[in-house]
């Protein structure tokens, strides 16, 4: 068990719920998908984007069409499906009673979350070390 | 300084220096190999190609001349590798090592999608963690397996198999577990192969030909050919080992469908910077391409069995090893058997061929005339046998290394030079027909003898007598074993005999051979060169005829018919049985031999069953010296005239002339002389019998006429009297 790991794990559980609601607000380009989340200070890599992309739309969660630029070949813009609408409101509602429980559970024992910073302040000194 | 090339790169045109093209190039193709078990793979990075088209095009507007490598960089890193898509993408558990981790996951239920497996567990193993993964498998001490393992018989070998096939938990350290499946994509049968081609990460073929051998092998048993072996040649060739143990793994292993089962299966760490993936990767690429087009030819085949199987009443439902998948399973390794054998076959033929041929290679000077003909045996071994062996032999390694080129131009080139060689061996056989087509006029050619009334006549050869024979374990010699630097010789010696007319032996020499035309054959024959001389009561003659390398081989063949007179003794030597019969018959030929009737009315046949031995010639054939006959068919039509000649009474020769039957015939007419004169001399016993009572009674009645004449007188006196 490292923290990278276990902090990549739990990022990726909400990534695709990210990107739902970025194409929920309107039609999006993968960049602009990738600039709003930066914004948000949600790092994700272009090369990632893409498959989750394509996975998502391969689920029918989303569909694309083709804008014409002024600059070179037309570009795909992603828009959310009926059923992505619907699953996003799945997803929606999850992590309401997600964000919730974490929220008790952390807010609840302030002392604790101090203990294990301390202890990852310190293995990551032994690892220094 | 760097060179600038212009690439166009989805839709645009981008000048982009060499260097940073490589990168480009390199990072795509990693792309391709990361995302090679993609759904919609080609999509991913067609999407990731036209961003970054686009970040190119913006850096071209801004200003810049052309993309360098430090703009492939940033892009690169902006879009990040496929090792940083693996931390981040994963869908693969990252750390699972121990089975108790699966299993506490288990238990909280969500998060991994784990289940409990069997794992080698690297960080407690002995010898190769098998037992402290069993253990850690039924949670128990690792201690009781090793102990299992140790004091039970198979112990070791299960070990071992377990050893093999039981992924390391290191494997899964590394992000992505192996496990066998059975690889789909690569099917040619039910995957198996395939599958364990994946999982040992070894070319797929290898594992095809280790089940395959047992089929090879039968192949060069060639005793299994021929139409009398069929049931034989098929339970041998169908080695029921090898299918079985398929058709075992095909029922264990499951068949990879989902992407992470397919990344379970190859287990692979990605790790795709290097040039090497990028090879490996365009490989696979021609691959798959190959099994598209294949795959509809299957798809056809699949639905005609499934419909098939249908009809028989059968449901057929998509468990994947249903009935009608063995169906398609038998019909598909039938014809991939049958297909098989037929290649292999046909390789082996041509191999045969080419060798035979590079073998009468070195005496071709003694058969084909300079220029044209020579010329056509060139091109037909180079291209008609060739050719083929070349091409079969590229496209086996070919298909072993993965390596296919849509080389149109070579493919053409090779089917060109195949045709020439085609046309090459027609020449040549045609040209050879002809130069074997006509046949020579027969000169009969009385030699004369030295001393024809010998008594006995040995017929030999110059030089030695001895025969020895060579066991070679390849023996390969079109003409007989005399071959030297320009001349070559061969056995047609033929000695014919027939009974002579006068009491003198003589010999006739007839030469033969063929030729483009008559008068050409005529001067050959005059050209050839053959001995008979006789010394005292030896006759030699010439073991073989000279061919040299300007008077070419055409059929030469000799003919010496010894004419042998009633009463007198010949010996044909040993060395002569051995003879071979070498002969050439072009498609053309008429063998149209201006036979002489004579000679056959008197021939003697059959006798060649007593080389070395010698024979007696009697007015009614050839006899050993113990008086058996010699001969076979002496006795034939053409020998009634004779018949009557020598009063012979035909009933007896006719009679058979078998030494058996004359044997048994003798014997019975023995035995019923010997009855005869049984019974002739009992009956004369009797009548001696019979006269001799007779006397008697005579003497009696003489006796008693004496007493009554001298009753009283002394008999002594009587007898005085008289």
């Amino acid at each position: 068990m490292n923290i990278e790991n276990t902090a990549s794990q739990m990022r990726k559980g909400v990534l695709e719920f990210c990107i739902l609601s970025v194409i929920k607000l309107g039609e999006a380009y993968p960049s602009d998908i990738i600039d709003k989340m930066k914004q948000a200070n949600l790092n994700i890599l272009e090369g990632t984007l893409y498959p989750l992309l394509t996975r998502l739309k391969n689920a029918e969660l989303l569909t694309y069409r083709w804008v014409e630029s002024n600059s070179g070949p037309p570009r795909k813009y992603f828009l959310l499906t009926e059923k992505g609408a619907a699953f996003y409101k799945e997803l929606e509602t999850t992590w309401e009673e997600l964000a919730n429980a974490v929220e008790t559970l952390t807010g609840k024992n302030g002392s604790d979350i101090n203990t294990t910073s301390t202890t990852n302040k310190l293995n990551a000194d032994e690892k220094s070390n | 300084m760097k060179k600038v090339i212009n690439i166009n790169f989805q839709g645009r045109v981008v000048p982009i220096e060499e260097t940073a093209f490589e990168l480009l190039k390199q990072y795509t193709d990693s792309l391709r190999v990361y995302f090679a078990n993609e759904d919609g793979r080609d999509e991913i990075i067609n999407d990731i190609e036209s961003r970054i088209g686009e970040l190119f095009q913006e850096r071209i507007t801004k200003g810049s001349t052309c993309i360098t490598d430090d703009d492939v960089n940033a892009i690169i890193n902006n879009m990040g590798r496929p090792k940083d898509f693996a931390d981040a993408d994963s869908d693969q558990p990252q750390d699972s090592h121990t089975t108790q981790n699966a299993q506490a996951s288990n238990e909280y239920g969500q998060g991994f999608n784990t289940n409990k497996r069997l794992y080698r567990d690297a960080n407690n193993k002995f010898i190769g963690g098998v037992c402290s993964g069993i253990a850690a498998y039924f949670n128990i001490e690792p201690i009781i397996v090793r102990l299992v393992f140790i004091f039970s018989g198979v112990g070791f070998l299960a070990y071992i198999l377990l050893w093999a096939f039981v992924p390391s938990s290191d494997n899964v350290q590394n992000g992505v577990r192996k496990r066998l499946y059975r690889n789909p994509d690569e099917k040619m049968i039910a995957g198996v192969c395939s599958g364990i081609a994946s999982y040992f990460n070894i070319n797929v073929w290898i594992p095809r030909i280790l089940f395959l051998i047992p089929f090879i092998t039968f192949l060069f048993r060639w005793g299994h050919f021929g139409p009398l072996y069929f049931p034989n040649f098929l339970s041998f060739s169908f080695s029921p080992g090898a299918l079985i143990i398929y058709i075992i793994l095909w029922l264990v292993i499951p068949e990879a469908h989902s992407t992470a089962e397919k990344l379970e299966m190859k287990g692979e760490k990605v790790d795709l910077n290097s040039i090497k993936n990028s090879v490996v990767e365009e490989m696979r690429d021609v691959q798959q391409r190959m099994s598209k087009m294949g795959k509809e030819a299957r798809d056809i085949a699949q639905q005609k069995s499934k419909t098939m199987s249908a009809e028989m009443g059968y449901a057929v439902k998509k468990t994947g090893r249903s009935f009608g998948d063995i169906i398609v399973f038998l019909v598909k390794a039938f014809g991939y058997f049958i297909i098989g054998c037929v290649l292999l076959f046909l390789i082996g033929a041509l191999l045969f061929v080419a060798v035979v041929s590079i073998g009468f290679f070195p005496l071709k000077g003694y058969i084909l005339n300079d220029g044209w003909q020579s010329a056509y045996a060139w091109g037909t071994l180079l291209f008609f046998i060739g050719v083929p062996v070349v091409g079969i032999i590229t496209f086996i390694i070919r298909r072993i290394a993965k390596v296919k080129s849509n080389n149109n131009l070579m493919r053409y080139t090779f089917l060109a030079l195949w045709v020439l060689g085609i046309f090459c061996f027609v020449s040549l056989i045609y040209s050879v027909g002809s130069d074997f087509k006509s046949t020579n006029t027969i000169n009969e050619q009385n030699i004369s003898l030295s001393n024809p009334a010998v008594k006995k006549l040995e017929v030999s050869t110059f030089g030695s007598n001895r025969f020895y024979s060579r066991n070679n374990f390849f023996h390969m010699e079109p003409f007989a074993n005399f071959f030297d630097e320009d001349s070559v010789h061969i056995d047609n010696v033929q000695i014919r005999m027939i009974k002579s007319l006068n009491d003198s032996f003589s010999v006739i020499l007839v030469k033969m051979c063929n030729g483009r035309n008559r008068r050409f054959a005529d001067t050959l024959a005059d050209k050839m060169v053959f001995n008979i001389s006789q010394v005292d009561s030896v006759l030699y003659v010439d073991r073989g005829i000279t061919i040299t390398r300007q008077d070419k081989f055409r059929n030469q063949k000799v003919i010496v018919t010894i004419a042998v007179p009633v009463g007198k003794i010949i010996n044909v030597n040993k060395r002569f049985r051995d003879m071979r019969w070498e002969h050439f018959n072009g498609p053309w030929n008429d063998d149209n031999w201006d036979w002489n009737s004579d000679w056959d009315r008197d021939e003697v046949k059959g006798w060649d069953r007593h080389y070395g031995e010698d024979l007696i010639m009697k007015a009614d054939g050839l006899y050993t010296l113990d008086g058996h006959r010699a001969d076979t068919d002496w006795n034939n039509d053409n020998n009634k005239d004779w018949d009557d000649d020598t009063n012979q009474p035909k009933s007896d020769t006719t009679q058979g002339y078998r030494y058996e039957e004359t044997q048994k015939s003798i014997d019975s007419l023995k035995t019923i002389q010997e009855k005869q004169i049984q019974k002739m001399k009992d009956s004369l016993k009797k009548a001696k019998d019979q006269i001799d009572k007779k006397l008697e009674n005579l003497e009696e009645k003489n006796a008693a006429k004496a007493a009554v004449y001298q009753w009283p007188g002394n008999q002594t006196d009587f007898i005085v009297n008289i």
